[in-house]
């Protein structure tokens, strides 16, 4: 995403009073990974798949950390059958960041099954979303899905593309 | 050579120190046992499942980097996620230490005329090995009584990021179903772990705060 939307979900994610995040770096959030990573009121866990990070960011729930999982949409994928066991089977809220590749303006033929997909699953899981295509959205987009979450006890997923990404 | 299940459980509960928090499985034979010698205590949560019960307690021990976190996992749930093992490794929390009951075999599902269906480490497989592989700082894998209570010593009395591969005979105890379902078991473990932090995990609605400072 472009380096003021970054700052953006930064400042978004540390408004919502989130000290804790895992992910797996994505081509169109790899410089908000850099700057969570950097941020000293922010733990940050990398891990090699989503379903990991799922995991693990409801385990630091459970030990009062505010949490939210940064990654690609392909990400929901794999996070799926963690998010199905741990959250639908017992009430456990992680915000998730999402990058919407495949949406309009994507360039990759790789990223087509990746929006084919993503919002069907989250609804599949019963996931309140909001897809946020204006870079003046993002960061009370990122506060009120983290609000939700914790009010409803289940992830909110926070889809991040157009003007976020794009300057045409 | 190897251990049996429900006496390797039960002295881990003997051993377990006091105001450690557990990280266990929440369906299966590992669960039903444990939570029939501790009395579903508060201090374990059993929410994990197959393929997630280390990255949960990986998460909860950097959560609570003050804390002794055990997990009570089984080699079916390792073995369908070793991507927690790279993660365990990457972060090796020191007040972590993971125990697997590695019975070789996927018991819970029941036992048809060809005997329970085997997991990979009745195989080629060796989790203490993986563990190690994927950063470890201390991974063992053991068999008897003496080597199971060294184990412990060494893991509760001791910081350090440990996982300790149980090896024991299939077979399960003849003890009853757990009766909470996984909502149940995730508000006792909060509750109890906001009294031992005295902090809040699960917030208060915003309107009723603001209520009551009128």
């Amino acid at each position: 995403m472009l380096d003021a939307v970054a700052r953006e979900a930064l400042a978004g994610l540390k408004e919502a009073g989130i000290d804790f995040v895992s992910g797996l770096p994505d081509g169109w959030q790899r410089n908000l990974h850099e700057l969570v990573e950097a941020d000293p009121d922010i733990k940050y866990v990398p891990v090699c798949n989503e379903g990991v990070g799922f995991s693990v960011c409801a385990g630091a729930w459970l030990g009062g950390r505010k949490t939210a999982l940064v990654m690609e949409n392909s990400g929901l994928r794999v996070a799926a059958e963690y998010i199905a066991r741990i959250s639908l089977g017992c009430g456990i809220p992680v915000l998730l960041l999402a990058s919407y590749r495949g949406d309009l303006g994507d360039t990759e033929h790789w990223a087509v099954p990746h929006a084919i997909v993503a919002e069907p699953l989250l609804d599949a899981l019963r996931i309140p979303y909001q897809v946020v295509r204006r870079r003046d959205e993002l960061r009370a987009a990122i506060k009120r899905a983290h609000r939700l979450s914790e009010a409803q006890l289940h992830p909110v997923a926070v889809l991040v593309s157009g003007d976020c990404i794009w300057q045409d | 050579m190897a251990l049996e299940r429900y006496e390797s459980l039960t002295r881990l509960a003997a051993r377990l120190p006091r105001d450690a928090l557990v990280m266990s499985t929440y369906i299966g034979a590992v669960s039903f046992e444990w939570a029939a010698i501790t009395e579903e205590h508060a201090s374990t949560a059993q929410l994990g499942q197959m393929g997630d019960v280390i990255g949960l307690a990986v998460g909860l021990a950097l959560a609570l980097p003050h804390r002794k976190v055990v997990c009570l996992d089984g080699d079916g749930s390792v073995l369908m996620e070793l991507g927690q093992l790279v993660v365990m490794g990457q972060e090796s929390p020191a007040n972590l230490a993971v125990f697997v009951v590695d019975n070789g075999v996927y018991e819970s599902i029941g036992s048809g005329k060809s005997g329970p269906r085997p997991t990979a480490t009745a195989g080629r497989s060796d989790l203490a090995a993986i563990a190690r592989g994927c950063g470890v700082p201390y991974a063992a894998n053991v068999q008897t009584v003496e080597e199971l209570e060294r184990e412990m010593e060494l893991a509760f009395t001791a910081p350090g990021c440990r996982f300790i591969n149980m090896r024991t005979n299939p077979g399960r105890a003849r003890v009853p179903p757990r009766q909470s379902d996984g909502f149940e078991a995730k508000y006792r473990f909060v509750r109890y772990v906001e009294k031992l932090e005295g902090r809040q995990i699960l917030q208060l609605a915003r309107q009723d705060r603001q209520l009551m400072k009128r």
